[in-house]
């Protein structure tokens, strides 16, 4: 029979639909039994859900003008290249 | 198999990466560089994994020419920086050490008594809506300083995955990890962050 402890094992395979039938329906059956599991896997799936919503984006924007700057060099030593060649 | 769909913008922002448009290197820079860098450091410390993506960038502007479109273009650049930090991990001959032998986090495992039950069951239910959830600034800064304690593995597995919304195949590609320790990965920083907003809900402390 399937613990808490091991529900909490696969708890994030069990999110992301990862785990077999025969995986799953155990998870399902002991979810029904116990409020603190389902607590858990609620809450497990709140701070995955949290994560997506939560800005990647947040480069630091002084590494980013580095980057235009190489960017912006090398493609004008490209330009610089094909005018040179016309 | 490779067979993510491109969007029409990014059709027209591959178009213009080939035409060496400068505006567009800036978008596509701001774009991508951050899943880049979650890239680099699962491999590489700060600054090195900062280099790499910048030459990645400028590897990019002739290599754009012969892509083909049979991946995104976020897949795609993911993999360039991959393979640049195999190549400098190989030259340095420096192997990532991840152990992926637990599957629970030990904060987490030390709640459950020896029968395997709940000792310290989780009290509070969290807002099931991220969005409810983001509205607390609060949260957020401490979400941003906890993802920054992560082990460097666990938080790129995590950013690509979550974050970047990769598809598990194309994470243990980039990151070349097998499809299990992927799991494990995910599933321990998952577990961090759980128990960081249950403190934070509860004390309402970082």
């Amino acid at each position: 029979m399937l613990m808490c402890r091991d529900l909490a094992e696969i708890a994030s395979d069990y999110i992301d639909g990862e785990l077999n039938g025969r995986q799953n329906l155990s998870v399902k059956m002991h979810l029904m039994m116990c409020k603190d599991c389902r607590t858990f896997i609620g809450n497990l799936r709140a701070s995955s859900n949290l994560l997506s919503a939560h800005s990647s984006g947040k480069a630091d924007e002084e590494f980013l003008r580095r980057i235009d700057e190489r960017v912006a060099e090398a493609l004008s030593v490209r330009k610089n290249k094909g005018s040179d060649s016309e | 198999m490779e067979t993510e769909v491109q969007s029409e913008s990014e059709a027209s922002l591959i178009e213009d990466l080939k035409r060496r448009d400068s505006t567009a290197y800036q978008k596509a820079v701001r774009e991508y560089s951050p899943g880049m860098l979650a890239v680099a450091r699962f491999y590489l410390d700060h600054s090195s994994a900062e280099e790499i993506v910048q030459d990645c960038w400028v590897t990019v502007i002739d290599a754009v020419q012969k892509f083909e479109g049979r991946s995104g273009l976020k897949t795609w650049l993911h993999r360039i920086v991959a393979n640049r930090c195999k190549n400098r991990l190989r030259t340095a001959n420096r192997e990532v050490a991840t152990d992926f032998s637990e599957t629970l986090e030990p904060e987490l495992a030390n709640r459950f008594n020896s029968t395997g039950r709940w000792d310290l069951p989780p009290k509070l239910q969290f807002h099931e809506s991220a969005d409810t959830l983001m509205e607390n600034g609060a949260l957020s800064d401490c979400l941003d300083k906890h993802l920054s304690a992560l082990p460097e593995t666990q938080r790129s597995a995590l950013m690509l995955y979550e974050a970047h919304q990769h598809k598990s195949d194309d994470v243990c590609n980039i990151l070349d990890v097998s499809a299990s320790n992927l799991r494990v990965l995910l599933h321990r920083a998952r577990q961090k962050i759980f128990l960081m907003v249950e403190t934070f809900q509860e004390t309402g402390e970082c």
